[in-house]
């Protein structure tokens, strides 16, 4: 096997000092939204105008980066609105913010944000009115926030064509795969593609006298299969949904791709969050596998909440000494003596899964080879509840080293 | 004196509130990301095949997680039998619209020849609405048809459920469904799908969360605003990964003397033990948090393992641990 890279030689720093666009992407639980957070405070830290878009309900960020206490307890008023977090917590801070960063923070709302998309892209008053008083468009409003990977790219892509931010840093919906991010939008330019639309639009509109008998065979029978699958009184409805969008499908397209081309810019990086067990692990590798496939930049992998073991580890030999220390602390000989056995006991416990960790660390650094990022992070024992303790996080992530706001360069 | 009736039950008898739990037809099985959903769900399994009840386990677009679990390599869209009594599913979107169109028109030729046409293809596969709709229909006859009310090929079908907004736009379905499809075929399923999600004899949600803040508030959340938008209360919060034992305080006490004195020697021992009795306190706290925030008898223990891979031996432990309670 090869030896692993020193970690300290590729800092996830040099990442936050050159990409304009970080997507943070992995399975559910391995900590993408504080991850996020806290590489969006280091880049700033170091200068940069940077901004964190989260998909996740955000409980998490928003309680590290201070929202809550701003805004009470609930979600923040505007979704899919940048709201700044620094300078106003920048007090809080070890060392004072270089002039001209930012931080800020943004939750999509994916409903909201299609629902703008849609308003935009069918610029006809009266095509609006029409799209908006549809039956299927107004059932299926509500659900889109169950894939809000494309509205998310979309989100980014308009503020990146604005120029207010240098980075911007994605956190993910969890993904057992990344394809949902990635075809996100030929996902939906084949949702409302040229065929579904023509096929769509020769049913009739509700008033049309137009049959089905003016269809190719093959095309009346499509349409007796959808009318067998969801009733024939269904069909107007969709068929009016879907004409609709007829007019924009090269805007729409235009649009898709451009985001599609967003991810794979030069200064776009992937980094992969996962935690240490086999599932994570084999999550993280199939995750890594289809990056590659799809020739995605992909920049590492941020293995957190990697459980570091007591040093030196405490062994069955020093049994007596410790059992003596502890009946001179106060306890009897054999309350002594059953402490040191049961602390030994949990002391083992935890080494075991130390040792496994280490494991998991080392081939996922194997896997990120000697080009790419594999940065750990201790486990803690606490949650982040502070900006403080945010930027301390940023800081372990970046690889520990001071960022230079000189050095700011862009890629490509 | 003695009575001839049993003493009442314990205000939180978990054994009770397993067997309770079990009882219905459809497990849900939910929680963010990380939680252990998969574990539960194979607990649970376990657990009912146990009682001597036939269980599939169905996950949905997901890497298989029970099949390492069960020495399978291939779990796919048709059930197949993993264990003594349990059978599993894993599914994907384009498996369960298999399923709907094949039922729909009954002729499979006509199916494979509608699924080739790329536009119902795309439309299918990109619709947000359409995979939950299309997993909930195969969900739900799946129940109706082999569950204890209809064949009773299996008593209890457990399902693994990707993440907590899949399951809040599940709910969703029925509704979504009616709001398009007024008469047909799909409006009468959705009265179908609603009425098994609603009925809390048959369905049981379960909520899967860890002994830690966000966590415990993003299951008490969740529980919220399903019962707000659908009227559905979780049937068990499982509180997962609770810290097994502890060290008394006389002993954490004499060891922070002692590691005041000698910190070379027993500095690691303090670290070890206090890790340990503040991730015991930290899972107390959560557990009597959940209790005070949630109706009686609905939270169930899991204890912490010592391990990062859990084998069937493990989840058989768990699943008589389940019984007992830790917290």
């Amino acid at each position: 096997m090869k030896t692993p890279h020193p970690i300290a030689q590729l800092p996830v720093a040099d990442v936050l000092r050159r990409a304009r666009l970080i997507v943070a992407c992995g399975s559910g639980g391995v900590g993408k939204t504080t991850t996020s957070a806290a590489l969006a405070l280091q880049a700033a830290m170091a200068g940069r105008r940077v901004l964190v878009l989260t998909i996740d309900p955000a409980q998490r960020l928003m309680q590290a980066l201070g929202l809550k206490t701003v805004l009470g307890d609930g979600p923040p008023q505007l979704p899919n609105t940048p709201l700044e977090v620094l300078p106003r917590l920048a007090s809080q801070l070890p060392k004072p913010l270089p002039p001209g960063a930012s931080l800020h923070a943004m939750m999509l709302d994916a409903s909201v944000a299609a629902e703008q998309m849609v308003e935009r892209l069918l610029g006809d008053a009266a095509n609006r009115q029409r799209v908006v008083q549809n039956r299927v468009y107004r059932a299926f409003l509500p659900t889109l926030a169950a894939s809000p990977e494309y509205f998310a790219l979309e989100l980014i892509y308009t503020l990146r064509e604005k120029g207010q931010f240098d980075l911007m840093v994605l956190d993910t919906p969890p993904m057992h795969n990344a394809i949902d991010l990635l075809h996100a939008s030929n996902t939906l330019s084949s949702f409302i593609n040229d065929r579904v639309l023509k096929w769509f639009s020769k049913i009739p509109l509700p008033g049309e006298k137009r049959g089905f008998s003016i269809l190719g065979a093959g095309n009346s029978m499509a349409m007796s299969v959808l009318g067998r699958l969801f009733g024939r009184d269904a069909l107007p409805d969709i068929a009016q949904f879907f004409g609709a969008f007829q007019d924009v499908l090269p805007k729409l397209r235009d649009r898709t791709q451009a985001t599609d081309r967003m991810l794979r810019a030069p200064d776009t990086r992937f980094l992969i969050v996962t935690a240490p067990g086999e599932t994570c692990l084999r999550e993280a590798r199939h995750l890594h596998a289809e990056l590659m496939e799809q020739a995605m930049p992909f920049a590492g992998f941020v293995v957190n909440r990697v459980l570091v073991a007591a040093q030196p580890p405490p062994d069955a030999a020093q049994i007596p000494a410790i059992a003596a220390a502890l009946e001179a602390a106060g306890l009897s000989p054999m309350r002594a003596e059953d402490a040191a056995v049961e602390v030994l006991e949990s002391a083992q416990d935890l080494q075991r899964l130390a040792d496994a960790d280490a494991q998991h660390v080392q081939s996922l650094q194997h896997l990120a080879g000697p080009d790419r990022v594999c940065a750990v992070v201790v486990q803690r024992d606490g949650d982040i509840h502070t900006i403080a303790e945010l930027a301390s996080l940023g800081a372990e992530i970046a690889g520990a080293q001071d960022l230079d706001a000189d050095r700011l360069a862009v890629l490509g | 004196m003695m009575s001839q009736h049993a003493p009442p039950p314990l205000p939180d008898d978990p054994n009770r509130n397993v067997n309770a739990l079990l009882d219905r037809e459809l497990l849900l099985v939910t929680g963010k990301g990380g939680v252990g959903k998969s574990t539960v769900a194979a607990v649970l399994a376990r657990a009912a095949a146990e009682q001597g009840k036939k269980v599939l386990l169905v996950e949905f677009e997901s890497i298989s997680r029970a099949a390492p679990l069960f020495g399978s390599h291939v779990i796919g869209p048709e059930p197949r039998q993993v264990a003594p009594h349990i059978w599993a599913q894993s599914l994907s979107a384009m498996d369960s619209l298999r399923y709907f169109a094949i039922r729909q028109l009954k002729v499979p030729a006509l199916v494979h020849l509608a699924l080739r046409n790329k536009a119902v293809e795309g439309f299918f596969r990109a619709s947000p609405a359409v995979r939950p709709a299309l997993f909930l229909y195969q969900l739900w006859t799946t129940v109706e048809e082999h569950g204890p009310k209809g064949d009773h090929h299996w008593n209890l079908v457990i399902c693994d459920l990707p993440t907590s907004g899949f399951v809040a736009g599940m709910y969703a379905i029925p509704n979504m469904l009616s709001g398009v499809f007024r008469t047909g075929p799909v409006a009468t399923y959705a009265e179908g799908m609603r009425a098994l999600l609603r009925d809390p004899a048959r369905t049981g949600l379960t909520l899967v969360t860890l002994p830690e803040d966000m966590p415990v508030v993003e299951t008490l959340e969740l529980r919220a605003l399903l019962l707000e938008r659908h009227g559905v209360d979780a049937a068990a919060v499982i509180l997962n990964a609770v810290m097994p034992r502890s060290h008394d305080v006389d002993v954490l006490d004499a060891l922070d003397r002692a590691a005041d004195r000698d910190p070379g020697l027993l500095g690691p021992w303090r670290i070890t033990a206090e890790r340990i009795a503040n991730r015991r306190a930290k899972a107390l706290s959560a557990a009597r948090r959940l209790r005070e925030m949630l109706p009686p008898n609905t939270l169930i223990t899991l204890p912490w393992r010592f391990e990062r891979e859990l084998n069937l031996q493990a989840i058989d432990e768990l699943a008589l641990a389940l019984r007992k309670g830790v917290a």
